[in-house]
């Protein structure tokens, strides 16, 4: 067991810096990173649930996976109706496309809100 | 989206032999999900999605004590950005104001190659997966 609890340390910490990194200057790339560690041992604690129970660090690896995930929806959302519309479309395409850089920004400050708030290892 | 089923690992005392019961309960997932490629249906393409990054996942972790499985990894990675592609038109065409009948065309039109695309790859997955001998999506 300790080789597993040893992977699990090593991927707990890889997340805890992505989110440090993430909170000192909150980028694009930042925000992405935090998301691909997170997913990642994500998936570990749920395949080793039976041998290794973590259910709180779970728990709170979902909930930062959820904030995350609403700003990195908002931007791909709004790079494709960029992409989508043509020249003869885009006034029509203003009002949504600013709504979407709307909610871009307010999913930006919630996921730093959450992951200031968050930590996953001392 | 579904949950992931949870990995029965009693007895389980050595990396070899958790790589072993993970791998067989994430493919038999994924195997399970499958039809939605058939069906080309939003929610399902997405469940599917979601069980091939578990599988992914799990196969990136084992690729030390199992070389072989890196190709898969990988297929199934480009797998995962078609299916990817097809969610972030599904989720645009449901707010797209209607009077955006181009955009709304171009849109249907690349999520149909890349259901496509997704069709191709899954049959490239699973034909690796078979040569490895090591996961058989059933």
């Amino acid at each position: 067991m300790k080789w597993l609890k040893k992977a699990v340390g090593r991927e707990r910490y890889a997340l805890e810096r992505a989110r440090r990194r993430f909170i000192r200057r909150p980028t694009e790339k930042r925000l992405h990173d935090v998301r691909t560690t997170g997913r990642r041992f994500r998936s570990l604690l749920e395949d080793v649930t039976a041998l290794l129970p973590l259910p709180k660090l779970l728990r709170r690896v979902r909930r930062a996976a959820d904030a995350t995930d609403a700003a990195r929806d908002a931007t791909i959302i709004r790079r494709l109706l960029e992409a989508s519309v043509d020249e003869h479309e885009a006034a029509l395409a203003a009002p949504l496309l600013d709504e979407l850089r709307r909610r871009e920004e307010e999913a930006m400050e919630l996921a730093h809100h959450r992951l200031t708030r968050t930590r996953f290892a001392r | 989206m579904s949950k992931p089923e949870r990995i029965e690992l009693h007895g389980v005392a050595d990396p070899g032999e958790l790589m072993a019961r993970v791998l067989a309960v994430r493919s038999r997932e994924l195997g399970r999900l499958q039809g939605a490629l058939q069906s080309g249906e939003g929610a399902g393409l997405h469940d599917f999605r979601i069980a091939c990054k578990r599988l992914r996942y799990a196969l990136e972790r084992f690729e030390k004590v199992e070389p072989s499985l890196a190709p898969i990894a990988q297929s199934l990675s480009r797998l995962q950005d078609a299916l990817g592609a097809v969610h972030d038109r599904d989720v645009l065409a449901s707010i797209l104001p209607p009077a955006l009948e181009q955009a709304e065309r171009k849109l249907h039109r690349e999520r149909t190659a890349f259901v496509e695309q997704a069709v191709a790859l899954w049959a490239q997955t699973k034909e690796k997966a078979r040569v490895c001998t090591l996961i058989l999506f059933e």
